[in-house]
């Protein structure tokens, strides 16, 4: 690849404490509700919570989590 | 009131609403391209919210994910995988984009990967993926007009003549107030979709089984294999669920329609915003859609078409006037997204082909009447392809949600700075190669050892254009200074790009 005179320094990982910290969460959490966590662990009914499917309740729990990372990320201003 | 009566008058209301906005958008319009194109580039959050959601979701969300669920289950609850990425590419490489746009005047992807790479091989490569896999939108969204009023008029009005009067309406707005008038008609349909798929979900739950968490129990009692992965025909792989996840995220994203939003802003908080909140609306519109799904599997199995299930229950157990509110719903998802595809082809076509080939120094209101020209061949174009049967759009329509998905390494080269950087004959390479290998892996052995052709290509298309970027020339220091020091002073200076430059692009 080419190497260009003086550029930025990467920007594929944060600099900030604050930006790593919601990088790996973010990551983490999303992890989650990939395989194989989705095709193993998370793949059953029982035991269902509120009458709903296990499988259902942990993906929706996973993907709010994943939205309040963002919205933290926004209001901290990351 | 007939049912068939109520549903097409609401359909017809609601086109009437879309005009009436196109009209007075129409009358706020300046003869300009970045207006007529960009909205000015002075989107707020609310309508850009709206805009996004609403083009994000088509037709398929609205009528072909109830038919996922109600053929292979619980496994397109994964849905939220991909809505939460969108969030997250909005708010980490949207901002970038928007950034770029506005320091350097692009309004199409073509513009900021030809100006970074230097190249006009590169915007003709960009152009032509971006016009050829999402001109077929435009058929799949009209195709579905024409079904959804079909079915909402009982049969009375054809296919062919639904097709065309909603594909003349959508083209109608846009000529009149460009992509105001889009953005516009995307609020009012963002809003009804979402409300008319949420009550048509609720009273069917509690009409047919007593309500929501009943139907489940229903489902968990008579359809288990529904509620667990990989479904009942064993679609739901590890292997789609990771491809279907990267297509339908950066594979959306990066299709012209939706880029073109990031460039449309009003500021960088404005998107952040949106990209912290639209996984809100764009996963909690697969809750209702899910439980019209798996409650149809145990009420009406066995459907021949299953993106058919919600109307064919509504027609069966619903209200006439829910009926109509919905189907019209269905008419806003539709067309959301048909109107935005139609824009941005008509921003590429003008601005990549017509600007930049054919007649290089006209005026704005020049290159605005050219727009609306293109609107009439598009529809044209469209309509054509909708009612009419060819043997290569089959093999298109099928790469077509991977199509866009090749510009990443392109793109990510651009928006992050690294120590080393893509070329020209790497990135062109890599896309070739990539559209390749997607024909290969999703047409001639579809989605080879279970995984999802998309992550075939995307491998293929990353590690040649990395490798062939090695050993051959890339951009010249000044326009990597120039693109990538925005990029830096943009996150870690003070966040916001500078005034507009023009004709950099």
């Amino acid at each position: 690849m080419s190497t260009p005179g003086p550029v930025p320094r990467s920007h594929f990982f944060p600099r900030t404490a604050a930006g790593r910290r919601a990088t790996v969460a973010f990551l983490l959490l999303f992890a989650l509700c990939m395989p194989p966590f989705t095709h193993t662990v998370w793949n059953r009914i029982e035991p269902t919570v509120g009458g709903l499917p296990f499988l259902w309740v942990v993906l929706l729990a996973i993907y709010t989590l994943l939205v309040l990372v963002l919205v933290r990320v926004y209001r901290n201003g990351i | 009131m007939e049912a068939w009566v109520v549903a097409t008058g609401l359909i017809f209301l609601y086109l009437v609403a879309t005009i009436v906005l196109g009209v007075v958008a129409n009358r706020r319009m300046t003869v300009d391209m970045e207006d007529f194109l960009l909205y000015g580039r002075r989107a707020g959050f609310v309508v850009l919210y709206l805009t996004v959601v609403a083009t994000f979701h088509s037709a398929f969300a609205f009528l072909g994910s109830g038919g996922f669920f109600y053929t292979h289950g619980i496994g397109f609850w994964m849905a939220g995988t991909w809505t939460v990425l969108v969030g997250a590419i909005t708010y980490v490489l949207g901002t970038r984009i928007w950034a770029l746009g506005k320091a350097f005047g692009y309004m199409t992807p073509a513009d900021m990967l030809a100006d970074f790479y230097e190249s006009e091989a590169v915007r003709i490569a960009v152009a032509v993926v971006s016009v050829l896999f999402t001109i077929l939108y435009i058929q799949v969204q009209a195709q579905g007009l024409g079904y959804i009023i079909n079915v909402a008029s009982g049969g009375r009005i054809s296919f062919e003549l639904g097709t065309l009067v909603l594909l003349i309406v959508a083209a109608a707005y846009l000529v009149a107030g460009g992509l105001r008038a889009v953005y516009w008609t995307d609020v009012l349909q963002g809003v009804w979709m979402y409300l008319a798929v949420w009550i048509g979900a609720i009273y069917l739950a509690f009409e047919l089984f007593g309500g929501p968490i009943e139907l489940v129990r229903a489902v968990m009692a008579e359809r288990p294999d529904l509620l667990t992965l990989p479904g009942p025909e064993g679609f739901f792989t590890p292997g789609m669920w990771l491809g279907m996840t990267l297509t339908l995220s950066f594979g959306i994203v990066f299709q012209p329609h939706m880029m073109i939003r990031y460039y449309t802003a009003i500021d960088a908080k404005t998107l952040k915003l949106l990209g912290a909140t639209t996984p809100i609306y764009l996963i909690t519109l697969y809750i209702p859609t899910a439980l019209v799904g798996l409650g149809g599997a145990i009420v009406m199995p066995g459907l021949d078409v299953p993106d058919r299930i919600f109307p064919e229950l509504l027609f069966a157990y619903a209200p006439a006037w829910m009926t109509g509110l919905i189907l019209a719903g269905a008419t806003a998802a539709a067309m959301s997204t048909l109107d935005s595809i139609l824009h941005a082809n008509v921003t590429v076509l003008t601005r990549d082909v017509y600007q930049r080939y054919v007649a290089t120094d006209r005026t704005q209101a020049h290159y605005v009447a050219v727009g609306r020209v293109l609107v009439a061949v598009l529809l044209v174009v469209g309509y054509v392809l909708s009612v009419r049967t060819f043997g290569f759009l089959v093999v298109l329509v099928t790469l077509s949600g991977s199509g866009a998905l090749q510009l990443m390494p392109a793109i990510l080269g651009v928006c992050f700075p690294g120590r080393r950087t893509l070329t020209r004959a790497g990135v062109l390479t890599g896309i070739g190669a990539g559209m390749v290998t997607l024909y290969l892996t999703l047409v001639v052995v579809p989605h080879p050892w279970g995984m999802h052709g998309a992550v075939w290509s995307l491998l293929v298309n990353g590690v040649l254009a990395v490798a062939v970027s090695g050993f051959t020339r890339g951009p010249s220091s000044e326009t990597v200074a120039r693109i990538h020091g925005e990029v830096e002073r943009f996150v870690y200076g003070s966040g916001e790009a500078p005034p507009a430059i023009e004709g950099t692009s």
